[in-house]
């Protein structure tokens, strides 16, 4: 499961990082730069060779030897054979990803195999930890490892989407739409500005980016996820949400080799069960006759099915071709792909072409490369919200009407009195596509003056044009709708972020001390500008096709904007580690950012970290635990993830009043919004402690982290009041300051000493997230239904407490406070009774309370797989339990007082219908079915199998004749089954705003995805 | 290689010496604040700007005629959208509910905020003509005046607001309902001896003389000052502004045919020249939705309608030469338009409920079968017959009812219709009589013009439940009226609870 891939990554780092380094100490005392390095005297040696097999005794290519106490480092060659020069009674040490390390005292022998163990844990991998790297074994910071296999077997647009469930402590809330992008966020909420600021930094090949839609994810070799501030820090600003660095693939010494992918799916939106015309007519006569309004006359003929006419089944194709390979000196991988999706809703879709070229050559001490991504992702994009629709249309109106402009049909005042929209008109009036040609990435070289010292510099580019158009046709697609003409509006846009970095690496061992120093600079310049026009009435000829082109029609309109932003960075980072027993770890970084106020540009980010390999004592004499390590950090990351001028306060010029007689145009300008100019870093400081432990011949290997986390000072847009006059979202404010705490858990059980081998891993996280501080010296905020208090989580629900159906007048009569004043004089038996908690005699917002919690106690991750002779099976589960959520359609759906649909089999409160918790149909009064109360909100957890796949490899005798080297046939689905109480239609659902993340207003779903895969090597 | 590297390290000398200058990156698309407010030019924009807010949804453009109009015994809403007509029949259950109350208390403050850079910015700006100075000030406070006012009748105490916040987090004071009167009083008797009496051609539309007198008397009225609000008025009646007013064809006071006529005393310009949104973007909406908002059914979205007593009430006396009073056909679309005038509703026939009817003042189905948002129409805040009746009004609370009938004659008599004394010879000098008839006047006149809210208040109609049971038997909406409650609006929830300063309406 996933072993091949992450052979090949260690495979690959073994071969670039091969070479024999001797040194010793000289002095107790050091300085990075400026090195006395004294050559060893040499000993008698022998040579060892020999050859490392697996446990199907298959020859293990990319296999670390190393000689104990010293910096000989060989790997074995593609035959599982090694050389290396050691002494007799000097230990080798055989290390691989994914398997358990062996050590073997040389003896006389000249010859030594060896067999390894799948391990539990891959100490041995190599982890890409910024600006370097280091072995997962001496990590002292929180880094999880993503198997990209297992990210490239499934089906998703963007990377975030696909690696929920395989790591702690993220947590992914997927798109579902075609082309939208996921919405991630390591460790909690850090920072509460808005959906795209919590996700975290993304490290493309070096390039600070954004793994957006545009980034094909099979190009990726490996993903690493550094969590905590220790880890993070020599990324400072802008890692406070935690980094995701993405190394994508290379090219390998030997033949070009030709991989080919191709996955087929189909996605399946999932429905709600709504009334058809008998039952709406039924449910919806009793509304209007319990509020003596005269019916309308639902015209009953018509019995439309809006899901069936809005959603559809789609469809993704995924097909991948690389070719790649390499000699000594270079190496080189092309990749093409396309991705195509047609949404599940109609006239939605979404397409990517990429072509990628990764290259490097090297000689002597120097070396250079490229890798280079251009993409071009097109979306059609989705017009109004579907999901809302199909429950406020009324089974009763018709999908096409010729008597409206337009020809849809839509509420009428007489037969079906909605405002609701027509999805299918919106989708036949509206055109609406956003294009992006992106060109992403960079040039490195690198000098390495000694085998122990080297300087890198780093060249990163990304561009993007981007070219977004709406066409609308005249039409209507609502009830009672202003006329409007056509309309063609586009914009066209272009990105550029520039990156330079220079970085100088020293490492390098003095006997049981190794030292590994980086030392940097580093640019980066972000560039955007638009320019958009529309025009009203544009040209249609005599059959009725319309020129959606910017050149014939009326009101004009036009504008444009450019915005900049620079960051300046200088960064250290030292590691020391002893003897693999106590390893440190130390980071400064100091950032300049152009966004924040004058003199608060630039801040400091140290962090430090530490970790005892306990295992490794001499006093210790557990023969059953392999390793023991424990870990604690503390370190502080910086955030400017603001706008490029908010700390100025800027005059809108851009409007015009009439005035006079004739009234002539006359220009306005104004201040429309406010700003804060102290504008200063976020700052996030984090402790994190924790420990690895492997057992049981490695077989079992359990991770724990206790990390508190508090943010200060961040950037976000408290709300502001009315009064001041400022319109538009809140200025930007240093105003609140956040604490998470979490605690994660991850157990990995393998067992592949059999024939049939298999994994399982639980990864468990809670968190729970409190304010310290509001801004603006407030103690509550409110938004919606929600308020945020010091010292609570943030947005907990503040609603009107029900306490079930009157039943009778004499309980309306008796239901009195205290002074014996009847609280709901006006209620009738079937009426929610809502609990005067103020106990003043009636109802109103000072009764609403705090009655939950939108943020679960307990997340919950399960991955298992299994492998049998030539079969793999996969499996993830996903749970999150013990949310409160707002279930906004079924507020709508089973309501009576508007006219929408209802949900089927819904039985209202009525005199022999007593025993139920829904209350009297009642139209025109929204007093049962008010938004603020209790009745809406629901158990939001659920446990979910996010993924199911298996797989069938090819036996090689088999691809021997047919002249491949590898395939693999697999069949996945996704989100196939889910364990919820939530009526809505998915519990992982995702909202943007921070302080209603618990609101399913509707939100796209995720969707049921089956496919088949096929993979092929040759 | 040498070259290499000694290249490689100028490069990163470079990057690291410039970093200063790297850092300070200027918007490049719009001017600071501190570079804003150096010239007349900017002074000018500056006053203009607050005319922009007439544009906004929350206020004259849209959801301000849903309160003054909709609210009132003359409107009501059949809307689908049921919270939104909850909010015309005193049924208040989210006080945030942005449509009906937050908009337009947000679009309040963003007017007084435009109102209070003027005047703070201003003075200190160097003008070669210090009347042209004087009067830019002189139009913002009279503007500031102007939206206190309708704040005041709104939601009675609230915060003033007197300078641009210099923190975003300020929190605002309560004021009590008389200190609001007081600034609004202060701010237009401020705005008086710089504003012209009437304006050149270009500037028509900015408020004159006249226009701060209506103002002035109606805050006056409001507050029962009513000497005070004579005093006001007499600028029209006896005072310079006596010969520049005068009544004019009353439909083209609804229409954008002859704007800015001799009967306006204070309106505010719309224009159909932009198409984009109510906004302060590019190519904002110069436009009002009123008429989309209030056109019947399967015309516009038909949000809100008129009371169908008000068709009876026009029934009820004939025109001196026998007709029906042809106001009616100007104000209401009704049942019987067709059959009374020959008029269709926006070239249908009448296809509506036969007890319902539709405001027809501003609509423009007078040149048009549809409406959009982009209304051209002018919305008259003040017009000379307004004035007339007011006066009638403040002479007949100062005891004056005789020389009070000459004015409410001048009204009748436009539209043909007998001297008062002639039609309601009962009422003689009976000051109580009068009032009453004077009530009904105003309806048939001003009904639609957003004035009524203003009225019942006046007239303490709305003090004590029996006064609230007989307007609820024109209008039922107000069986849901709580006295003492619902004479106000509740303020806006978020903007209590986020201010410790502010405490909600009595009884919300």
């Amino acid at each position: 499961m996933g072993l091949k891939q992450s052979q090949r990554i260690a495979y690959h780092y073994a071969v670039t990082l091969r070479r024999t380094l001797t040194g010793c100490l000289a002095n107790k005392y050091f300085l990075v730069f400026l090195l006395v390095i004294i050559s060893s005297g040499l000993m008698a040696q022998t040579t060892v060779t020999g050859t490392v097999r697996n446990e199907k005794s298959e020859p293990l290519p990319g296999v670390s030897v190393t000689i104990s106490g010293t910096t000989s480092i060989t790997v074995t060659d593609l035959q599982g054979h090694y050389t290396i020069e050691a002494r007799t009674g000097q230990a080798i040490v055989f290390s691989f990803v994914g398997y358990a390390s062996k050590e073997i005292v040389v003896g006389d022998e000249k010859t030594i195999d060896i067999q390894l163990a799948v391990s539990a844990v891959d100490l041995g991998e190599v982890v890409v930890v910024g600006y370097g790297t280091q072995l997962r074994k001496d990590l002292t910071g929180a880094v999880s490892v993503v198997n990209s296999a297992d990210v490239k077997k499934r089906q998703a647009t963007t990377l975030a989407e696909a690696m929920q469930g395989l790591a702690t402590g993220i947590k992914v809330r997927g798109g579902g739409q075609p082309g939208s992008e996921a919405q991630i966020q390591i460790r909690g909420l850090k920072n509460v500005s808005n959906s795209t600021s919590t996700n975290p930094l993304y490290v493309i090949d070096g390039l600070i980016t954004n793994a957006n839609r545009d980034f094909n994810p099979n190009d990726i070799e490996s993903i690493q996820i550094l969590k905590d501030a220790s880890a993070a820090a020599i990324y400072g600003s802008r890692a406070a949400n935690g980094v995701i660095i993405i190394t994508t693939r290379k090219g390998k010494e030997g033949p070009m080799k030709i991989d080919v992918s191709a996955k087929s799916g189909i996605q399946i939106m999932p429905r709600y069960d709504l009334a058809e015309t008998d039952e709406f007519k039924r449910l919806n006569y009793m509304a209007y006759d319990n509020a003596g309004v005269a019916r309308q006359k639902l015209d009953t003929t018509i019995n439309t099915n809006w899901q069936d006419e809005a959603y559809k089944t789609g469809t993704i194709n995924d097909l991948n071709v690389s070719f790649s390979g390499g000699g000594k000196n270079g190496s080189y991988l092309t990749s093409l792909g396309y991705f195509g999706n047609k949404g599940t809703v109609i006239s939605t879709g979404f397409d990517r072409f990429s072509f990628r070229v990764n290259s490097q050559g090297s000689k002597g001490i120097f070396s250079i490369g490229e890798n280079i991504a251009i993409t071009n992702a097109k979306t059609d994009e989705m017009g109004g919200n579907p999901v809302l629709d199909v429950v406020r249309l009324l089974p009763t109106i018709p999908v096409y009407n010729a008597a409206n402009p337009g020809g849809f049909g839509y509420g009428d005042e007489a037969k079906a009195r909605t405002f609701a929209t027509n999805p299918v008109a919106i989708a036949n009036l509206i055109a609406q596509t956003n294009e992006n040609l992106r060109l992403r990435g960079n040039i490195w070289s690198e000098l390495k003056f000694a085998s122990w010292l080297k300087y890198r510099l780093n060249l990163g580019y990304e561009t993007s044009r981007d070219h977004y158009k709406f066409f609308r046709k005249p039409g209507n697609w609502t009830l009672n709708q202003a006329y409007e003409p056509s309309i063609a509006n586009e914009n066209r846009a272009e990105s550029a972020s520039r990156l330079i970095e220079n970085t100088l690496a020293f490492k390098n061992k003095f006997a049981k001390h190794d030292v590994s120093v980086v030392a940097g600079q580093s640019f980066q310049q972000n560039d955007y500008a638009q320019i958009w026009g529309e025009k009203r009435d544009v040209l249609v000829n005599s059959e009725g096709r319309y020129y959606d082109v910017l050149d014939q029609g009326i009101n004009a309109k036009l504008g444009g904007f450019r915005r900049r932003a620079t960051l300046m960075s200088y960064f250290g980072r030292a590691e020391y580690a002893y003897d693999d027993r106590y390893l440190m770890n130390a980071v400064i970084r100091r950032d300049g950012s152009s966004v924040l106020g004058t003199g608060l540009k630039w801040s400091n980010f140290p962090s430090v970290s530490a970790a005892w390999r306990i295992s490794k004592e001499s006093f210790f004499n557990v023969n059953w635990i392999n390793d023991l390590k424990i870990r604690a950090n503390y370190g502080t990351l910086g955030s400017s993830n603001i706008g490029e001028y908010e700390t100025r306060a800027f005059i809108n010029t851009l409007t015009t009043i009439a005035m006079g007689a004739n009234q002539q145009k006359e220009l306005s300008a104004t201040q429309v919004q406010l700003s804060n100019p102290e504008l200063r870093w976020e700052t996030l400081k984090q402790q994190n402690y924790g420990f690895d432990l492997s057992v049981l011949n490695n077989k079992l290997s359990l991770s724990a982290e206790y990390f508190i986390a508090r943010t200060i000072d961040v950037l976000y847009q408290s709300p502001i009041l009315m009064t001041t006059g400022h319109d538009g979202s809140a200025p930007r404010a240093n105003a609140l300051t956040l604490e998470n705490k979490g605690f994660e858990f991850s157990a990995t059980y393998r067992n592949y000493d059999n024939p049939f081998g298999y994994y399982g891993t639980v990864n468990i996280t809670t968190l729970r997230n409190k304010i310290v501080e509001l801004g603006y010296g407030r103690n509550e905020l409110y938004v919606g239904n929600t308020v945020t208090s010091l010292g609570q989580p943030i947005g907990m629900w503040y609603v009107l407490q029900t306490d079930g159906l009157f039943q009778s007048q004499a309980e309306v009569d008796n239901y009195k406070n205290a002074e014996g004043k009847i609280i709901q004089p006006t209620a009738k038996p079937g009426d929610i009774r809502f609990r005067d908690n103020n106990g003043d005699g009636q109802i109103t917002n000072l009764d609403k309370v705090v009655v939950g919690s939108p943020w679960p106690k307990l997340e919950l991750g399960f991955n298992t797989g299994a492998t049998y002779k030539n079969f793999e099976f996969t499996m993830d589960w996903f749970g999150s339990f013990g949310a409160k959520v707002f279930n906004g359609p079924r507020s709508v759906m089973d309501r009576f007082d508007d006219n929408s649909n209802y949900r089927a089999g819904i039985r209202p409160w009525t005199p022999e219908n007593p025993n139920t918790d829904v209350p009297r149909a009642y139209y025109g009064s929204t007093l049962n079915s008010r938004g603020d109360t209790e009745r809406w909100l629901e158990n939001g957890s659920f446990f979910r199998l996010k993924f199911l796949s298996i797989a069938y490899n090819i036996p090689d005798r088999v691809l021997k004749n047919i002249g491949f080297s590898n395939a693999q046939v697999s069949l996945t689905g996704q989100n196939m089954l889910t364990f919820t109480k939530y009526t809505g239609l998915d519990p992982e659902f995702s909202n943007g705003s921070i302080f209603e993340k618990g609101y399913d207003f509707g939100a796209y779903p995720n969707l049921k995805i089956y496919s088949i895969g096929l993979q092929l090597g040759f | 290689m040498k070259k290499f590297i000694i290249t490689i390290l100028v490069l990163a000398a470079f990057i690291t010496s410039c970093n200063k200058s790297l850092l300070d990156q200027t918007n490049p698309n719009t001017l600071t604040v501190d570079e804003f407010w150096k010239n007349e030019t900017d002074a000018q924009k500056g006053v203009n700007a607050i005319y922009n807010i007439f544009y906004q949804d929350g206020t004259w453009s849209r959801w301000i005629h849903f309160r003054l109009d909709l609210t009132s015994d003359e409107g009501m809403s059949k809307s689908p959208w049921v919270e939104l007509a909850d909010w015309t029949r005193f049924q208040y259950v989210n006080y945030n509910f942005w449509e009906g109350n937050s908009w337009t208390w947000r679009d309040t403050y963003k007017a007084i905020f435009r109102c209070n850079q003027v005047l703070k910015y201003v003075p200190d700006i160097p003008f070669t003509d210090a009347v042209k100075k004087d009067r830019i000030l002189a139009q913002a406070r009279f503007l500031r005046a102007f939206y206190y006012y309708y704040a005041a009748l709104l939601w009675e105490k609230i915060p003033i607001v007197l300078e641009p916040p210099v923190d975003p987090g300020e929190q605002a004071k309560e004021n009590t309902l008389a200190e609001v009167w007081a600034q609004v009083e202060k701010d237009l008797n401020d705005a008086l001896p710089n504003l012209p009496e009437q304006w050149d051609a270009p500037n028509v539309g900015r408020p004159t003389k006249g226009a701060v007198y209506g103002m002035l008397a109606r805050t006056y009225m409001q507050q029962h000052k009513w000497s005070a609000a004579k005093t006001a008025l007499d600028y029209f009646i006896t005072g310079a502004g006596k010969d520049l007013y005068d009544l004019v064809d009353f439909k083209e006071n609804f229409r954008a045919t002859q704007e800015n006529n001799k009967e306006s005393v204070f309106e505010i310009q719309y224009s159909k020249e932009n198409t984009g949104g109510d906004c302060d973007c590019v190519d904002n909406n110069m436009g009002n939705n009123r008429a989309q908002f209030f056109a019947p059914r399967g015309i516009g979205w038909s949000d809100g309608q008129a009371r169908y007593w008000l068709v009876n009430e026009f029934k009820k006396e004939k025109t001196t030469d026998g007709q029906i009073d042809p106001r009616l056909r100007y104000s209401l679309f009704y049942p019987a338009l067709e059959a009374d005038f020959g008029d269709k509703v926006y070239g249908r026939s009448w296809e509506w409920g036969a007890d319902e009817a539709w405001f027809k003042k501003y609509s423009r189905d007078y040149y048009r079968n549809n409406e959009d948002y982009f209304s051209e129409v002018n919305i008259r805040i003040i017009r000379f017959a307004d004035i007339l009746l007011m006066y009638a009004e403040v002479l007949n609370e100062l005891d004056q009812t005789g020389n009070a009938y000459q004015y409410v004659n001048r009204v009748r008599q436009r539209s043909k219709m007998a001297p008062l004394a002639a039609a309601y010879p009962s009422i003689g000098n009976n000051k109580e009589q009068f009032r009453n008839r004077l009530k009904m006047e105003r309806a048939l006149e001003l009904c639609g013009e957003s004035v009524r809210w203003a009225d019942l208040k006046r007239w303490g109609d709305l003090e004590s439940q029996d006064k609230v049971n007989a307007v609820a038997e024109r209008d039922p909406d107000f069986k849901n009226f709580e006295v003492g409650k619902h004479i106000r609006l509740p303020i806006p929830q978020s903007e209590v609870l986020n201010n410790p300063n502010l405490n909600q309406n009595p009884k919300y």
